[in-house]
């Protein structure tokens, strides 16, 4: 351990309820030790519940391990306690950009700007997102300009790459079908959403040997649907909500993010099925906001 | 599927039925084997074979349940290996009318089969004629009766 | 299996606060085997559909290799459906109509019990 997190560590242990916690939890998570600094961060938040910047540490701990729903989940506790959060606000924006929703990701860095006018990085994650060239969002601070980044464009631009053009286009509706599901958790393997007649709008399946299976799933899983309304309609449950079921080999979760269209989220049983629920809402969200640009 | 009516005020019932209980085949008839309704046939032999073999198992059935000192069994079922074939007889007043349903264990169930027949017998008694008693049939009309069946039974 | 141990199997599972019925469901058939229901809640229908959506949902989970369907929830505005496998060979269905907020949690687990006790 080295000797800064030995000492904030010995701080917090002689003070449990001080917020030495912040900067240790900060530190860990530089360098990349994301347990540690969660469970840092979580006892700080047991201490200091509605403290936002410890729910800001927490979301930047999970959206460096790639936890981007419980990511957004605390960026948006901490909003709920301070509004205007640039920590937080800036944040959003990066996993609104990462899932395609352009326009949300501009408005909340708008916001951003608007609460901390002379914060740059702000302007670079516009730049990121206009899709000027050799930005990144968000560097790491220090970090010096990878050798490989183009130059600054002159006066004739240079073209650009065609993932920026195609984020550019008019509608979302350029993008890729696979990109639907773009920054979650297991997009290419466990998500699929199909129209209203079973045909495949975007995301995969695949068996926890790798096979490919998206086919033939879709092909049950209107049937599943129109079973599914049809026991709620004739027992007078009401509408539909969700199916969840636990298998030998995994768990599974079937919504309708739209009455026209179905979503399943398959995964294997390291994952809660009430945590399965959780993504499965966040993954219809996503797919009623791309088929809503469809339109 | 295609369902074809001898009397048109059982196509709708059954359409209905055969969506909502999945099921392959169905005939509707009377006690004498005379069809009304099919679905899901493609021959005039199999429908023939069926009206009169179906017909003849509910009045088998109806005997033992006389012999018995009971009423005429609700329903009678049997279940293959690949299918299942469910018979009931029930009253209207166009008369009482006999149904034939054959299922596949993949697509449907006796419970589902059975659970929809109530809407099914609802349905027809609500849409049967008021008729009278039914008029002699002379054995050149019973033919002729018969041809004309088969060929709205099969669109032709 | 007996009569008596069905219906100890239904009472573990209908003492739960906002079960509104049990059944034991023949899986093949879609027929009521065993019930224990409150006003208003229809038995046959119930078994019918719930052998139906099981049997779907299970041809869609082997194909996706995920193996046999061990426990499944229908949640609906007004209530919700729960269901495991029991007996030999999964030849049963042991069923729970509820009310929406149920604790489902428990209901599973007095589910998986009932579904040991019946089998």
């Amino acid at each position: 351990m080295s000797d800064d997190v030995k000492a904030l560590s010995a701080q917090l242990a002689s003070d449990p309820q001080s917020l030495v916690f912040l900067r240790l939890g900060e530190l860990l998570r530089q360098k990349r030790q994301f347990d540690a600094a969660t469970r840092v961060a979580q006892h700080g938040l047991e201490r200091h519940p509605h403290l936002a910047d410890a729910h800001d540490l927490l979301a930047r701990i999970f959206a460096d391990a790639h936890d981007y729903e419980h990511a957004f989940d605390e960026w948006d506790m901490t909003l709920r306690i301070a509004p205007q959060h640039t920590g937080a606000l800036k944040g959003l924006a990066f996993l609104y950009f990462k899932i395609g929703d352009l326009a949300q990701a501009e408005s909340h860095l708008q916001a951003a700007k608007d609460a901390a006018p002379d914060d740059s990085t702000i302007e670079q994650a516009f730049a990121v997102i206009r899709g000027e060239a050799g930005a990144t969002l968000a560097p790491p601070p220090g970090r010096a300009t990878p050798a490989h980044q183009p130059a600054v464009p002159s006066a004739a631009p240079e073209p650009e790459p065609p993932y920026v053009a195609e984020r550019r286009s008019d509608s979302v509706s350029a993008l890729p079908d696979e990109r639907i599901f773009a920054g979650l958790e297991g997009a290419q393997e466990g998500l699929l959403l199909l129209d209203a007649a079973g045909l495949v709008l975007g995301g995969a399946l695949k068996t926890p040997e790798g096979k490919d299976v998206t086919d033939a799933v879709a092909a049950y899983l209107a049937g599943v649907s129109q079973e599914s309304g049809r026991a709620a309609r004739l027992l007078d449950l009401g509408s539909w909500r969700g199916l969840s079921a636990e298998g030998q080999g995994g768990h599974v979760y079937l919504v309708q993010p739209t009455p026209e269209s179905l979503l399943l989220l398959m995964r294997d049983r390291s994952l809660p099925l009430g945590r399965l629920g959780l993504l499965a809402q966040r993954a219809a969200q996503v797919a009623r906001q791309w088929l809503e640009r469809q339109r | 599927m295609t369902i074809r009516a001898v009397e048109t005020w059982t196509l709708e019932p059954l359409t209905t039925y055969v969506s909502e209980a999945g099921a392959r085949l169905v005939l509707l008839m009377t006690p004498a084997g005379q069809v009304l309704a099919q679905s899901g046939f493609s021959r005039a032999v199999d429908v023939m074979a069926a009206s009169a073999l179906g017909a003849a198992i509910v009045a088998s059935t109806s005997e033992l349940a006389r012999l018995m000192s009971q009423p005429p069994f609700a329903g009678l079922s049997h279940q293959g290996q690949r299918n299942g074939i469910f018979l009931s007889a029930f009253a209207t007043d166009r008369g009482p009318l006999v149904v034939l349903v054959v299922y596949e264990l993949d697509a449907s169930s006796l419970g589902l089969v059975q659970l929809f027949l109530e809407q099914l017998v609802a349905d027809l008694r609500a849409a049967s004629p008021k008729t009278g008693v039914p008029k002699q049939v002379l054995a050149a009309d019973f033919e002729r009766e018969l041809n004309d069946s088969l060929n709205s039974l099969f669109g032709r | 299996m007996t009569a008596p141990a069905l219906a100890r199997a239904l009472d573990l599972v209908t003492r739960v606060r906002g079960v509104r019925g049990a059944m034991v469901v023949s899986r093949s058939d879609g027929l009521v085997v065993a019930e224990q229901l409150m006003e208003g809640i229809k038995g046959s229908a119930v078994a019918a559909l719930a052998s139906s959506l099981a049997g779907r949902l299970q041809r869609a989970m082997v194909s996706a290799g995920l193996g046999s369907s061990q426990f499944w929830h229908l949640q609906c505005d007004q209530g919700a459906l729960l269901v495991v496998p029991a007996g030999a060979e999964a030849g049963l269905l042991l069923v729970a109509v509820t009310e929406a907020d149920v604790n489902v949690g428990l209901v599973r687990l007095e589910l998986l019990r009932a579904a040991e006790t019946a089998g």
